[in-house]
């Protein structure tokens, strides 16, 4: 995989960043982030969160308050599901076409794509930690199958790849929340 | 809704109930194994509309010291902080401001 910025007569309007992706990548991600939707789909349908991993990707937001925790999530967690959800579904949509091939693809992406393939792939790598037992900082991970720490460590630079095209596509700094 | 403790109350005449909705309440972003120092420092600069120096500031302290206070005002507004913050897979939660 190479995540390119374009310049000068590449540039393309609404073009953030153009990715080289050879079908084995794009299969392995677009595995992964069915297997998250299917993982956030399944959550929304269960009254209590039994894996732990759920329960990274969709964390109390409130620790000592159990009332409130429970109206923040009857209010918000729907809408922060379909979210995510969607953030998963932009790569596995990007990306199915080059799963199918037996050629790499030049997939090109907006910044607002690149914001959920940031999101998406951050996601992924929850889910993998948890799977490997990461629990604190330095943990090297005991469990998954082989080549599982490298996936994981391949995402986090992707998604760092990614934060770099979309810096350089945004102003320096934005709130998005008016504060 | 906080009440001024029974008993306590009689003399002082600056202590009133405080309606629930002055109670200050702060969004606090806990650390994890997980995310990367680099995006943490990038999801404080974006969201928060916070310069490099502070946003990497904030990141060291929640790496170093588990946890850091990054905004403070109504509960509502810490609630959109929250949803924001786990969009971005951040472990985040709402705490009343310390009194």
């Amino acid at each position: 995989m190479k995540i390119t910025v374009p310049t000068g007569d590449d540039a393309q309007p609404g073009v953030a960043s153009i990715v080289i992706v050879e079908p084995e990548e794009a299969r392995i991600l677009v595995s992964l982030a069915d297997q998250l939707q299917a993982l956030l789909a399944e959550a929304l349908e269960s009254p209590i969160d039994d894996d732990s991993a759920v329960r990274r990707l969709l964390p109390d937001a409130y620790r000592h308050e159990p009332e409130l925790a429970d109206e923040w999530r009857r209010l918000s967690r729907r809408g922060l599901v379909d979210r995510k959800i969607g953030f998963a579904r932009t790569l596995s949509r990007a990306l199915a076409p080059v799963a199918n091939d037996d050629l790499s693809h030049s997939v090109s992406i907006s910044t607002d794509a690149a914001l959920d393939w940031v999101r998406g792939i951050g996601d992924l790598r929850l889910v993998i930690a948890d799977r490997m037992g990461i629990i604190v900082d330095g943990d090297e991970g005991t469990f998954g199958e082989p080549g599982l720490r490298d996936v994981y460590e391949w995402l986090a630079w992707m998604q760092d790849g990614l934060v770099q095209v979309i810096e350089a596509s945004e102003p320096p700094t934005r709130s998005e929340a008016g504060s | 809704m906080t009440r001024v403790p029974a008993g306590e109350s009689q003399g002082q005449l600056l202590e009133r109930p405080v309606h629930a909705a002055e109670v200050p309440w702060t969004i606090v972003v806990w650390n994890d194994p997980v995310n990367l120092m680099s995006y943490v420092s990038w999801v404080f600069r974006r969201h928060f509309g916070v310069d490099a120096p502070t946003a990497e500031h904030l990141m060291m302290q929640v790496h170093s010291e588990g946890r850091a206070t990054l905004a403070e005002g109504n509960r509502e507004h810490m609630e959109r902080h929250a949803e924001a913050m786990h969009e971005y897979g951040l472990w985040a939660t709402v705490e009343r401001a310390p009194r």
